[in-house]
């Protein structure tokens, strides 16, 4: 009796978030699907149905498969450098020294900046005429002449990946960090007493309880950094040459800049597939951890 | 040969000095338990000689060499933590093995140590299991035998019990005594618990407040408590303490009662002085010929079982008895309480210090 009262007012409570849930995602997505079967413009008539000629005609796309290919690189590479240098900066900020503190709000500082600024003060740094790195790198001797970093396909991508690593990796160090706490002091003696080194100590004896909340960031940051549009379109715009095309770019090129919204729609329900895919690849993965952690 | 030597250790943090001077000696084979109130600095003392703390003052020599400078691994201690503190993703058997496996024994000579060691303590059929998959008292026995293995000149325990229910400690301490008979290790014990220390200890020290009240074996602490804090540490029920003042060769208690003052303290205590009398609740007996003897009035009777534990009043001072379980007592009956001369303790009320 009281189950069934219970599951009725759960369900009112929750229909609020519902609706509205319904009316910003659901509503969009049904939508997209019904579009992304035709030859829809962004303006002008509605199109005709198409099937999923969209699908396949993207599938095969050399476009589509460049970008994607520079798509898992950025995530691969700049998640990579942040779980590294997150957790290398919580360790250091685990140890106890003199200004400690200050320097733990310090570092939180690039993440709590919005991405924009970010991205606007790294093109600064990247300057081809007045930027700091060409001024640093040429003042140390590293440099002859004065580079366009995000001007050259070759550096592009890499000096984007450098921005989202300096933007992010403080979500990873500070989730580190507060897995290192919880670290006890005990087992940290008791391994010392042991005489395990700081290699072996990390293993046996912070890395079991870092695990499971890195799995957590692996998993928040990959899922991001798959979806990236902001900082990119920001500092390149997917240029040059494409170089830094990532799929959201893509998505948008296709729907807006080329107008062309069935093909459009077709890609953004792929990628939206794909980080599905990641998400529930990651969710196994997390329940695993989860479980043999301890 | 000395095992152990803690010469003039002091520990401060920043204004606050937690150890004020600590001095111990002790023989190879020993057990000494560091017995006090939580925050009297014994896990700090403890720390000290493992290393994991360091001294502001003083010296710890291990063996007769100072190890103050020696890494925690290179002073030949082993450890057990209240918590336990076990790796939680190895298994038992390299729980145990660990340190050895630090310092590279060879693997099958690594098992075997474990082996023997599982065995002795009984956990071989937990080898191969996870410390979450382990009850407290068995994650405990982990504990140790990851101590024992080591085979090092002195074992530290803080509060190794004290996650543990009753029942289960009372095992465990009775294991350890075994453990420290066979093994003829010097051990220093950490716990708060006075019954523990009372059981184990070849010698106690009582600390209080970053010093040692005393340092002395268990019958000492018990039978000539040193001060009050002492007195009143160690026994339950507590040492009954009442108020006195010496008068014309007598205690006077108060409301007309009075004890005669024992021989042995006639020419120690002037009259009008103000004492404390320290009187065991099982030193009270009912057999007015045992001794000098009280009235008092019956206020409470409990029977725990071996004893019944009367409180009772006299005059405006409360005391405690442990009288055999069959006595017939009453509340509101009027009592009489033989003491023996002997199981009379004498303190100066203001310096709390016996009157030896
Ligand atoms: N790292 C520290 N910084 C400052 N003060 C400390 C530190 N460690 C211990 N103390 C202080 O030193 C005193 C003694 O602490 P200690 O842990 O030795 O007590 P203890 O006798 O083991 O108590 P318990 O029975 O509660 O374990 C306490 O007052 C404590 O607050
Ligand atoms: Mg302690």
């Amino acid at each position: 009796m009281s189950g069934t009262w219970m599951s009725t007012r759960a369900w009112l409570l929750m229909t609020p978030l519902l609706a509205v849930m319904i009316a910003v995602i659901g509503w969009p997505m049904v939508q997209t699907v019904g579009l992304s079967f035709t030859d829809a413009k962004l303006v002008g008539t509605a199109g005709t149905f198409v099937g999923l000629d969209n699908y396949a005609r993207m599938l095969a796309s050399s476009n589509f498969q460049r970008t994607l290919v520079t798509t898992v690189w950025f995530a691969v590479v700049s998640v990579g450098a942040e779980m590294m240098l997150g957790v290398l900066a919580a360790l250091l900020l685990n140890q106890e020294f003199r200004g400690r503190t200050a320097l733990r709000a310090l570092m939180i500082l690039p993440w709590a900046l919005p991405t924009v600024v970010n991205a606007t003060l790294w093109r600064l740094i990247y300057n081809p005429e007045y930027g700091a790195l060409n001024a640093a790198l040429t003042q140390i001797g590293l440099l002859d002449a004065y580079r366009s970093w995000l001007g050259e396909p070759g550096s592009a991508l890499t000096a984007l990946i450098v921005a989202d690593c300096w933007k992010n990796f403080p979500l990873v160090a500070l989730i580190a960090l507060a897995a290192l706490q919880a670290v006890p002091r005990d087992i940290t003696a008791a391994s010392l007493v042991d005489g395990a080194g700081p290699f072996n100590r990390f293993r046996f004896v912070i890395l079991p309880y870092l695990a499971g909340p890195l799995v957590v960031a692996l998993v928040l940051r990959t899922i991001e950094a798959f979806k990236v549009f902001d900082i990119i379109w920001v500092m390149t715009r997917g240029g040059p040459a494409n170089s830094t095309r990532t799929l959201s770019i893509l998505v948008y090129q296709e729907a807006f800049s080329f107008q062309r919204a069935g093909s459009g729609a077709s890609l953004a329900l792929i990628v939206t597939l794909l980080v599905t895919l990641l998400a529930l690849a990651y969710a196994a993965l997390v329940r695993k951890t989860a479980g043999r952690a301890f | 040969m000395s095992a152990l030597d803690i010469i003039g250790v002091r520990k401060t943090y920043g204004e606050i000095e937690t150890l004020k001077g600590i001095d111990i000696a002790l023989e190879s084979g020993e057990f000494l338990v560091l017995l006090g109130s939580s925050g009297c600095g014994k896990s700090t003392l403890l720390n000290i000689i493992a290393g994991l703390a360091e001294a502001s003052g003083g010296d710890v020599r291990i063996g007769g060499r100072s190890v103050l400078a020696a890494h925690p691994k290179d002073r030949d201690i082993a450890m057990v933590f209240q918590s336990y503190a076990l790796y939680p993703n190895l298994s038992v058997h390299r729980n145990i093995g660990f340190g050895l496996e630090m310092r590279k024994v060879p693997a099958a000579e690594r098992d075997r140590a474990v082996r023997e060691v599982a065995k002795l303590l009984q956990i071989e059929a937990l080898l191969d299991r996870k410390p979450s998959q382990l009850s407290g008292g068995q994650r405990q026995r982990v504990a140790i035998g990851r101590a024992l293995v080591r085979k090092p000149q002195v074992f530290l325990f803080d509060e190794p019990l004290s996650n543990l229910d009753a029942k289960l400690r009372m095992e465990m301490r009775t294991e350890l005594k075994r453990l420290h008979q066979m093994l003829k290790t010097t051990m220093v014990y950490v716990t708060h618990d006075q019954i523990e220390a009372m059981t184990l200890a070849t010698r106690i020290a009582v600390m209080r407040d970053g010093r040692i009240e005393q340092l002395g074996t268990p019958e000492e602490i018990y039978n000539r408590p040193a001060t009050l804090y002492v007195a009143t540490f160690v026994g339950a029920p507590p040492m009954n303490l009442l108020d006195t003042v010496a008068d014309g060769g007598r205690l006077v208690l108060g409301d007309n009662a009075a004890l005669p003052l024992p021989q042995a303290w006639k020419d120690r205590v002037r009259d009008g002085r103000r004492l404390v009398l320290g009187i065991r609740p099982e030193a009270l007996q009912l057999d007015a010929a045992a001794g000098p003897a009280i009235s008092a009035t019956v206020e409470v009777v409990e029977l725990t079982g071996p004893e019944l534990v009367v409180s009772a009043s006299i005059g405006r001072q409360r005391i405690m008895a442990c009288l055999p379980p069959r006595s017939r007592i009453a509340a509101g009956q009027r009592l009489t309480f033989a003491v023996e001369e002997d199981a009379m303790h004498l303190f100066d009320a203001e310096s709390g210090l016996r009157i030896a």
